[in-house]
């Protein structure tokens, strides 16, 4: 391998590897703009300039690839280089409208930091505010909104267009300092994943309509999570206030989702933000639910375990469901004596996990964890239908139901046909205990209600189409007396002896899940360490990577 | 002199294939076809000839870099944009010889043995398509082009492209894009158009005038080609001769040839009762000679480089005592602000920062530094862009402001100098700097409309 000398300090890397690649690795700051990882480089900031030793000029660091013995100095270190990096800023700087207090990039901008930083900024404007290049302001672009004047002209916007999507719906016009982004004729931008420009824009000049103006970064708090709009799974970062989700961006994880995400699971958390939740247990008396204490609920859920039975139990899982929730079902399942059906897809056959709608990340199936359930197992049976009919029938004694609406408005493709057998199941079953986090007609004949954490509101773990094992941080705090799935589920087995008692989701991952054959290996901690990217399952060293080829 | 480019461009009938036949047209095309292309480009490296275009760059070597590969196979692009301001000798020579044009293409692309070439005139020049498509298509008739060359089988097509008027274009990587049908931005180097170039092929890129030389290369060998102009600089020079000069026009002259006869004998000598103030002795994209400098400096690459400067295209504008050196930089300025392509940052935002620092000195509200900025600005611009034409807009700015600092110091004495309280300290700049009549007029129209007002 190639071994580089960055500031003195020898990198060693593959061949091929960009300069900028390389720093980044060795956790040198080289200062960019247009340079982006999922991007063509290609080398119009001139920001991240650099001196090779041997080379006549400074060289961008984003274009030239190392070699063997290369010597490479930086801004840090080379009078020349930063003079270099200053110049550009300045003249990024010279029709910069500098409207910080009022841009929605302040605190995450790129042009901020960077004149923030002594070796590249700092410096008095040489320039005068007449003699700046005025363009236009505000251009709404459907997902979008696009501030001219504050453009970089790094082009990650066209590239992304043109390269990652192929929408190629943005283009540069004009020359000299009048060149400006334009969208044709100021449409509405039709691309599914234009939600991404905003995230791409190193500066203010795209942002986004549905974050604008609604907080100051640097209130927002962080958490890791994993979007759970599709069986993609991809990476985001859930950035979340005392009021609630601000908004959700995507992480980068080159062997799933890239830098990327679509404008449907970036506009999800609205979706679980809007749901109509059950907030407090409830059971039956009579022809009515009640609100009641979690102890009370859970004592007639408790006495139900251990009625005399004829027939058999049903255990209903969902895909939306952390493998954590799964597992404590299977706990209950498994201290049953009682034949139980344990299920969670709405007819006997496996959902197609695989099935893409795009070249790019969605999946057809729109729940993030059938992978999930089905390594657990939890498709054991002949499907939720067919047990709707046994209910019919009168032979289901036991209904024990989790169920969460989808995330994305486009729903689940057989979310009609599901709800309507959950609601036959529960309908016709003797007893029902059903776990949810929303308020829905279907349960309204169930003897008890428990109501459970969305998305984003627990901790735990999802498996994507190809076997992924993703980590989840928990977002926000559930409203009322919601608890997470899992602890309602273990709870629920509290008065069973053999029950295994565990008290947190990572308790269950490594000493229950981890002990499931498909997910041999894994760990808890490396998951989160990894902030819930990729772990390969067994015989794979890595993959993911042929799906997302660009084109 | 020996003329190897403008011997028969006085014929009226040299842009017919049976006059300029009659002169020997394509008999260095039938010399070439009998030689393998490997010994084509030794002949032509041989000959010393150098680009024409304005880097001087060896032609054999260039074709030399290039790898065939049957599965990509190369591309020949004759670049005929002549965008360089003061340059108009490729349409002279289009214009009058077009066949030794055509032959000189031919010639090269059986050297580089590429089969697809496109001759890309700038968009201006239109109005020589009429011409030179009679020109191919006579060259076609007579089987000069198509797939058989002569019976010798190889097969030869010539695409003429024009562009839409843009001085990018004539840069080579911007040209391919171009020609590709994109936004011309030039790509960032390596890899070279020798590697990928037009449509991801290797391409040689070479100016008019270099491939017209290759029909006398051809005919006369490469001996008697070095033998003319200078060592390292072989062969001669077509110049675009302008401004304020007696006889203006192109005129071919053996390399080596001392600036001043040139004026004086070509041109003419200044108009009456002038004198010779200045020379941009290859377009405006190099810095400008002072009449002292023209008198010692002779028309070759070595010459030109020991004096600081280049021959770049040959395109030489004269300045006599009447100029106002700011002014004709203003001019300049402005070209390089309009037409940098805006592709990366120092150009696009310098060159138009730099328009507008030499705008002020001219219209009033100059600041007491503004040289010394106009110099700065044009150091972080020079070096750091990714084609040439960033060096290019900073080379008249430096050359003139330091050859004929006293016209520009007179400026900032003459001006209402800017107001210099010390509002940095206080954040704002003072409103009432006085303004030029552009920038008053602007002021007006924003008062009546309150929107800004936009120069284009």
């Amino acid at each position: 391998m190639p071994v580089v000398t960055i500031d003195g300090l020898p990198i060693s890397v593959e061949p091929d590897t960009l300069i900028i690649q390389a720093a980044d690795r060795a956790g040198i700051e080289i200062p960019r703009f247009c340079y982006h990882p999922d991007l063509r480089p290609e080398g119009n900031c001139r920001m991240c300039l650099v001196r090779v030793k041997g080379f006549a000029r400074l060289t961008p660091a984003c274009t030239t690839p190392v070699a063997d013995d290369m010597v490479v100095t930086t801004a840090h270190a080379d009078d020349e280089v930063r003079r270099a990096s200053r110049g550009v800023l300045e003249f990024l700087l010279i029709n910069h409208p500098l409207d910080c207090p009022i841009c929605d990039q302040a605190g995450e901008c790129s042009l901020q930091d960077f004149y923030m930083h002594p070796d590249y900024g700092l410096h008095h404007s040489d320039v005068e505010s007449r003699e700046k290049v005025r363009k236009r302001k505000a251009i709404d672009l459907g997902s979008v909104y696009l501030d001219s004047e504050r453009c970089v002209m790094c082009s990650r916007c066209v590239r992304f267009s043109n390269e990652v999507t192929g929408a190629g719906e943005l283009q540069f016009v004009h020359r000299g300092n009048h060149v400006e982004l334009v969208a044709f004729q100021d449409r509405a931008l039709r691309d599914p994943y234009a939600g991404n420009l905003a995230d791409l824009c190193p500066v203010g000049a795209l942002t986004s309509r549905d974050f604008r103006f609604k907080r100051r970064v640097w209130f927002l708090h962080h958490a890791p999570s994993v979007c759970a709009g599709c069986s993609t799974g991809c990476n985001v970062r859930i950035d979340y206030t005392e009021r609630g989700i601000e908004r959700v961006v995507p992480r980068r994880n080159p062997f799933v989702n890239r830098s990327w995400m679509c404008d449907e699971g970036r506009f999800s958390y609205q979706t679980v933000s809007q749901l109509p939740r059950v907030t407090t247990p409830l059971t039956r008396e009579g022809e009515d639910l009640h609100p009641v204490s979690w102890e009370q609920a859970l004592a007639c859920a408790r006495g139900a375990f251990s009625l005399p039975r004829r027939g058999e139990a049903a255990v209903i899982g969902s895909p939306m469901a952390t493998n954590e929730a799964l597992w404590g079902l299977q706990e209950y399942a498994r201290n049953m004596k009682d034949p139980v059906a344990l299920e969670f897809r709405s007819t006997s056959a496996d959902p197609d996990v695989e099935a893409r709608l795009d070249e790019l990340l969605l999946h057809a199936d729109r729940a993030p964890n059938s992978r999930g359930a089905m390594m657990l197992g939890m498709g054991a049976s002949d499907g939720l239908e067919n047990i709707a009919v046994r209910a019919e029938q009168g032979m289901i004694d036991l209904a024990l139901i989790l169920h969460y609406p989808p995330v994305v408005p486009a729903g689940q493709p057989d979310l009609d046909r599901r709800v309507t057998a959950l609601a036959r199941l529960v309908r016709h079953a003797r007893f029902s205990i059903v776990l949810t986090n929303a308020d829905e007609d279907w349960w309204h004949a169930a003897d008890v209600i428990l109501p459970v954490a969305s998305w984003s509101e627990e901790e735990g773990t999802y498996t994507n189409f190809n076997s992924t094992t993703q980590h989840v941080a928990c977002g926000q705090d559930p409203p009322g007396e919601v608890r997470p799935a899992w602890r309602a589920l273990l709870d629920l087995l509290a008065s069973v002896p053999a029950a295994r008692r565990y008290g947190s989701a990572q308790e269950i991952f490594d000493r229950g899940v981890a002990a499931m054959p498909a997910f041999d290996g894994l760990r808890f901690d490396t998951l989160v360490s990894r902030h819930a990217t990729v772990y390969p399952p067994e015989g794979r060293t890595s993959y993911g990577q042929e799906g997302f080829a660009g084109r | 002199m020996t003329k190897v480019l403008s011997q028969n461009a006085e014929f009226a009938d040299q842009t017919t294939l049976a006059g300029a036949e009659s002169r020997g047209a394509y008999d260095g095309l039938r010399h070439a076809l009998e030689q393998s292309p490997r010994d084509v480009i030794q002949e032509v490296a041989e000959s010393g000839l150098r680009g024409r275009g304005g880097a001087g760059f060896p032609t054999g070597r260039k074709w030399g870099f290039l790898q065939f590969d049957p599965a990509r196979p190369p591309v020949l692009l004759c670049n005929g944009d002549e965008s360089e301001p003061g340059t108009f000798k490729d349409h002279w020579l289009l214009a009058r010889d077009p066949h030794l044009v055509i032959e000189g293409i031919l010639i090269a692309a059986h050297a580089i043995r590429a089969q697809d070439v496109f001759l890309y005139i700038r968009g201006e020049y239109e109005s020589l398509l009429p011409l030179l498509m009679g020109a191919l298509e006579e060259a076609r008739a007579a089987g000069f082009i198509g797939p058989d060359v002569l019976g010798t089988g190889r097969c030869m097509a010539i695409t003429v492209a024009t562009g839409a008027g843009a001085y990018i274009c004539g840069e080579e990587t911007g040209l391919m894009e171009s020609l590709e049908g994109k936004r011309a931005y030039p790509r960032v180097r390596p890899p070279f158009p020798a590697v990928r170039g037009f449509a991801g092929r290797p391409t040689v890129v070479n100016n008019v005038e270099t491939l017209a030389n290759l029909p006398w290369i051809m005919r006369r060998g490469a001996a008697a080609f070095h033998a003319l102009g200078t060592e390292d600089s072989p062969g001669t020079k077509l110049v675009s001769l302008s401004g304020c000069i007696s006889r203006p026009g192109v005129y071919e002259v053996p390399m080596g040839y001392p600036l001043s006869a040139l004026l004086e004998n070509e041109g003419g000598g200044p108009l009456p009762g002038r004198h010779l103030k200045a020379v941009i002795p290859g377009g405006t994209s190099v810095p400008i000679l002072t009449a002292e400098e023209v008198a010692t400096v002779t028309i070759d690459f070595e010459s030109m480089r020991a004096v600081g400067t280049l021959l770049g295209s040959g395109g030489m504008i004269v300045f006599d005592d009447t100029v106002s050196m700011p002014h004709a930089l203003r001019s300049i300025s402005h070209f390089y602000a309009t037409e940098s392509c805006g592709e990366c940052t120092p150009c696009r935002e310098g060159t138009g920062w730099m328009a507008a620092i030499v705008d002020r000195l001219l219209d009033g509200g100059a600041r007491k530094d503004d040289l010394d900025r106009l110099l700065r600005i044009g150091g972080n611009i020079e070096g750091r862009t990714i084609c040439g034409l960033g060096d290019a807009a900073v080379q008249p700015v430096r050359s003139f402001v330091l050859k004929f600092r006293s016209e520009f110091e007179a400026l900032l004495r003459d001006t209402i100098p800017r107001l210099e309280p010390d509002w940095q300290a206080h954040g704002h700049g003072p409103r009432t700097a006085r303004r030029g009549a552009v920038g008053e007029e602007a002021r007006r129209s924003e008062a009546v409309t309150g929107r800004p007002t936009y120069r284009w």
